[in-house]
């Protein structure tokens, strides 16, 4: 049994490497990318005039779907707000983990749906919502409830939905650098001819290289800060209602629904308390691979790090 | 070399005030954290006595109803010639059921019972957070290097929730060791 300070302290650290990791690789790529460019485009400068460009550009689109995330997701997802009469269970256990927690109120919202599942999003606590699907209040118990929305509210104060932005805007702005880079090379080089050194093919080898390897990367890299948020927001909610039991039942309860989510698409996955798309998992190396691509860690691994946590021992079966 | 020694004494001064800022905002939220229990309580004790007697002036008229409808039963069972009384009875218990269509008896007390939780689960959730908010406090406190700024402005360490440190809720009896059996 580990206690809950310690799995906080590695979260954050784990966090901290794959963030960290995420930037320096951002800022290779960019180097990479832009320098490629300024050989092929001959702007001496290093190309930095298209790195901003290319900022620019991503972090109004990033921007737009950030700031008003809180109000996007609701239309999409067709809620509507939650009172204490009609859900009576979700409202007050917000209320209480928001008295625990020391966070202004989130607005509460329900989705008719009876995939079980929850998500949060807003800008920063104060503009936080969290809405659960119908599914998700019918079938867990209070217990369950609490620990689901403690996940959600831990992602609320670890701002994940603004450091996802961010992410999501570094993302953005190496796949347009690859793809204008890869563009110009099919018209070849206004100055490769004349300029026939050894340094200006390596870089246009290593940037078409770059360029079409890194918006893989770079996704890759999301996906994994994604996942290391989740497991930071499960040790959150129990650091916050100290019962690792409910979080792992409703873990349970919820994966064994087979049924997907159709209110959910791509753009909001990551905030999601477990995957909304369902499909049948690998096993073994596949499995693991496959795991790559997903916004959330498999939920046996999030139960585990759960019963780690906890003085009870999973029940075999 | 001057601008050196002024961007490192301006980063200690920005570090050194943000350290006291924690401490000074640290003290100011557990007090108001102290209050909201005191809030959270009394919110507690106006709510559970309005409930009780809600539920209770609803459980007894319902109990009335449950009371006729066994005494008719009774006499039923009794066999003896009870038409007298059943007639006197019956008409009673047709306005009873009528403006009752459904014994909401369960419902009223399930409803106690989330409430009941509810405001349980509040005032552990206002404590919770004068615990997190003090222990916050007291690591940054002794841990080092925000222990200087603590101990330059002599910070005193908070008490938090007061729980005394005898006693037996500090060891486990024989019997607590057992799971505890419900009988209803």
């Amino acid at each position: 049994m580990k206690n809950i300070y310690e799995v906080q302290n590695a979260n954050k650290i784990k966090s901290a490497i794959v963030v960290v990791c995420f930037v320096v690789f951002v800022a290779v790529t960019v180097y990479v990318l832009s320098q490629a460019l300024g050989y092929y485009w001959g702007y001496d400068v290093g190309g930095l005039g298209f790195v901003g460009f290319a900022l620019i550009i991503s972090g109004i689109i990033s921007y737009g779907s950030y700031y008003f995330s809180d109000r996007i997701v609701l239309t999409i997802s067709g809620a509507k707000e939650a009172s204490r009469k009609e859900y009576f269970d979700f409202y007050t256990v917000a209320e209480n983990l928001v008295i625990g927690s020391g966070l202004p109120k989130p607005k509460l919202y329900v989705i008719n749906d009876s995939a079980p599942n929850a998500f949060a999003t807003g800008r920063d606590p104060k503009h936080a919502v969290i809405c659960a699907t119908t599914g998700l209040l019918d079938k867990l118990t209070r217990t369950e409830l609490e620990g689901v929305l403690a996940h959600e509210l831990s992602h609320v104060r670890n701002y994940d939905i603004r450091l996802q932005s961010l992410v999501a805007v570094m993302v953005g702005l190496i796949a347009l650098l690859g793809d204008w880079l890869l563009r110009a090379s099919w018209f070849g080089g206004r100055r490769s001819k004349d300029d026939n050194n050894q340094m200006g093919a390596i870089i246009l080898v290593l940037g078409i290289i770059f360029a079409i390897l890194s918006p893989i990367i770079a996704q890759l890299i999301q996906l994994a800060i994604s996942r290391r948020r989740e497991f930071m927001a499960d040790a959150g909610s129990v650091s916050l209602t100290r019962q690792p039991g409910g979080l792992i039942s409703a873990l349970e309860k919820i994966s064994k629904d087979t049924e997907p989510l159709e209110a959910a698409n791509k753009a909001t996955a990551h905030l999601y308390i477990a995957s909304p798309f369902k499909g049948k998992r690998g096993q073994g190396s596949v499995g693991w691979f496959s795991n790559l691509f997903n916004t959330h860690p498999p939920i046996e691994e999030r139960i585990k790090a759960l019963y780690d946590m906890s003085n009870e021992k999973p029940i075999k079966g | 070399m001057i601008i050196y020694v002024i961007i490192v004494l301006v980063v200690l001064a920005v570090w050194v005030i943000s350290i006291y800022n924690f401490f000074v905002s640290s003290k100011t939220r557990i007090k108001a954290s102290i209050q909201e229990i005191g809030n959270q309580l009394k919110r507690q004790s106006d709510l559970i006595p309005n409930l009780e007697s809600s539920v209770k002036g609803y459980l007894s008229h319902e109990k009335g109803i449950l009371q006729m409808l066994s005494d008719a039963r009774k006499l039923i069972s009794t066999g003896k010639d009870a038409s007298a009384k059943i007639a006197e009875l019956l008409p009673k218990l047709q306005v009873v059921v009528e403006s009752n269509p459904e014994l909401k008896g369960n419902t009223v007390v399930t409803n106690l019972m989330d409430e009941l939780r509810d405001t349980a689960d509040k005032v552990m959730y206002a404590r919770r957070l004068l615990i997190d908010l003090t222990a916050d406090f007291n690591v940054k406190r002794a841990t080092f290097p925000s222990s200087i700024i603590a101990g330059l402005f002599k910070f005193e360490e908070m008490k938090g929730l007061e729980t005394s440190d005898t006693g037996v809720h500090l060891s486990v009896s024989e019997l607590e060791t057992k799971s505890p059996k419900i009988n209803l």
